[in-house]
């Protein structure tokens, strides 16, 4: 009976001390996919003027460079910002770490905070900028940053990405774009945007039908396919110099597929050999490789992040369905069982888990499913059409298009289906939005 | 010598290259033509009080054409024929067999629902099929030549039944010339 008890005992220490340990583990990088994720509570003071007696443009930017930063935190969907009036203590940037009253923080929940200062000059803008851990009561990074002119979007962007990084051990989507197809009637062309929403402009000037665009994960070609010749044909774009070259405009349908992830080689649904089959094209070459023969359509591949594995929407079980093989076109699995229209694949970028669209009570939603066919997770729930989803380069966001017989939108929402932020808002068609690798 | 095949390389470059042209506006005619009986129709109507050209001269005579040409439609998701379909491509057929100096593109569309690209692939598989019905009837398979314009064409806007029903289609556009 006692050594039960003891034995019972030391199982339960045991667990706690995992437990304990996960936890400890957590604190470093938590996990920000986890449906029990919790947003960082973190307090942004005012960024102080580094000299005493500035002007009141100074004062401004060093409240603009804070709400700035906030905005910035808020779209990676992991922070939430304190709202400042709740801050016990006068915010002074200038206060070494060593007299930080991190007391006062955690009793307003806080449990990271960012100091720092600003100077401005004629030619250009300086901050500094502090994050610390409140509840261990440490600095983390003690950071200066210089920008151009009175450019206080690109600190912002830079400090957040920082903050991120140093919490998350990921840098984030600040140095991203998203394109997606805008259509007026039968008139459609690329567009792309920054990831927080600004600059917004068109790529192509084809006004035809245009479907599939899909960034090269170098991040120097768009391939999408045009019936700017009549045709679907598809082409690929060199986003240095904007030249456009046609790689596949065989007889019948030429279909866009995505990039393997060296770049190198595109997946392609051709129907030139009397079915809609999936082929890879070695880009520099033009060289085309058969993938499969079957009857049934096969379209929308893509690559898993190590290339070895290929998704791809197939109706060879009677309805279109998403399946998986080897990157050969060997060991071909179904992986989605529920609904009867499955599409849209698209592989995260740190592998385990593909995005797509289903049909649910007569709307698309988006779901997630790991590339086993298990763990099947609904991210949309609402009465759009929600469509077409492409993670983020470090998987922890999905941007999809939103649609109502009256509205169209471009979306992103947290990998776990919150946080959703609407990207571009239009009353033409907005649809197949595609996210960039990071830009350098 | 070296020159004269030159020559020779330059002007069949040149004559590859008119062919090509030449290929490349009918296919515009084909695509701006597209668009449903109707509104050719209506089209060819209006055009009437204006100076005609040689262009509205022929999208006429196919607008005529087409006119005794009948859509087929499909149930959601599939290409197989169905058989009130199978009576009208026979009635099709035989106007296509009549008019032996025809050529036919025939068009694959699908309903607003579902994905761009399933959908691009799933309106080639209809046109393809109506094709290959057609060839079974009689009519040459050279003279035929298939497009999906997916989900991206629907000649009723509307978000019902009725529309899409429609809107599921098999279009044949006739190139007279």
């Amino acid at each position: 009976m006692r050594t039960k008890c003891l034995l019972t005992a030391i199982f339960i220490s045991l667990c706690a001390s995992l437990s304990l340990s996960t936890n400890a583990a957590a604190k470093i990088y938590i996990d920000v996919d986890s449906p029990n994720f919790q947003l960082f509570p973190i307090a942004i003071c005012d960024f102080d003027p580094a000299a005493a007696g500035v002007a009141v443009k100074t004062l401004n930017a060093g409240f603009a460079l804070a709400e700035e930063t906030k905005r910035y935190l808020t779209m990676t969907g992991f922070f939430n910002p304190l709202n400042k009036k709740s801050f016990l203590e006068e915010t002074n940037g200038n206060s070494p770490a060593a007299q930080i009253n991190y007391s006062n923080w955690a009793m307003i929940g806080a449990d990271y905070l960012v100091k720092g200062n600003i100077q401005q000059s004629e030619k250009e803008t300086t901050a500094e900028c502090r994050l610390f851990d409140v509840i261990k009561g440490e600095l983390l990074f003690n950071k200066k940053y210089i920008a151009a002119g009175n450019d206080l979007k690109i600190l912002a962007r830079n400090i957040a990405s920082d903050i991120l990084f140093a919490l998350t051990g990921d840098e984030g989507e600040f140095n991203t774009r998203i394109a997606f197809v805008s259509k007026k009637g039968q008139k459609g062309d690329i567009y792309t945007i920054n990831y927080d929403g600004s600059d917004l402009k068109s790529m192509t000037n084809h006004r035809s039908i245009i479907i599939a665009p899909r960034w090269s994960p170098d991040g120097r070609f768009m391939a999408f396919t045009s019936f700017k010749d009549g045709n679907p044909e598809v082409y690929i774009r060199n986003l240095k110099n904007g030249s456009e070259k046609k790689v596949a405009s065989f007889e019948g349908l030429n279909l866009c597929g995505y990039w393997s992830p060296d770049s190198k080689n595109l997946l392609l649904t051709l129907s030139k050999d009397g079915n809609e089959e999936l082929y890879v094209l070695e880009v520099d070459t033009l060289n085309l490789h058969r993938l499969m023969h079957s009857y049934s359509i096969d379209v929308s591949p893509t690559w898993s992040p190590n290339g070895k594995k290929i998704a791809f929407v197939s109706n060879r079980g009677g309805s279109p369905q998403i399946y998986v093989m080897d990157a050969d076109g060997n060991n071909i699995k179904r992986i989605t069982f529920e609904g009867n229209y499955n599409t849209s694949p698209s592989w995260s970028p740190r592998g385990g888990r593909i995005a797509f669209e289903g049909l649910i009570n007569g709307k698309y939603q988006i779901f997630t499913i790991d590339e086993e066919g298990n763990n099947l997770l609904q991210l949309t729930f609402d009465s759009a059409n929600n469509e077409t989803p492409s993670w983020s380069p470090s998987g922890r966001q999905i941007v999809y298009s939103s649609k109502t017989n009256l509205k169209s939108k471009i979306c992103i929402m947290n990998a776990n289906g919150l946080n959703v932020r609407i990207l571009n808002e239009n009353a033409d068609s907005l649809a197949m939005p595609t996210w960039s690798p990071r830009f350098k | 010598m070296k020159r004269n095949f030159t020559w020779i390389g330059i002007f069949i470059v040149f004559v590859f290259g008119l062919t090509i042209f030449s290929g490349c506006s009918e296919n515009k005619t084909v695509v701006k033509d597209g668009s449903s009986q109707e509104q050719q129709a209506s089209t060819a109507q209006s055009s009437a009080t204006t100076t005609t050209t040689d262009q509205e001269q022929s999208a006429k005579a196919q607008a005529a054409a087409e006119a005794g040409i009948a859509d087929i439609t499909f149930d959601f998701d599939k290409s197989n024929i169905r058989p009130d379909a199978r009576e009208i491509l026979k009635a099709d057929a035989d106007v296509f067999l009549k008019k032996g100096n025809w050529k036919i593109v025939i068009e694959g569309n699908c309903d607003e629902r579902g994905t761009t690209e399933y959908n691009m692939a799933l309106g080639e598989r209809r046109a393809r099929e109506a094709k290959k019905y057609l060839v079974n009837l009689g009519v040459k398979e050279s003279r035929m030549k298939t497009i999906s314009y997916g989900k991206e064409r629907s000649v009723d806007p509307r978000h019902n039944e009725e529309a899409w029903a429609k809107n599921r289609r098999a279009h044949f556009v006739v190139i007279t010339k």
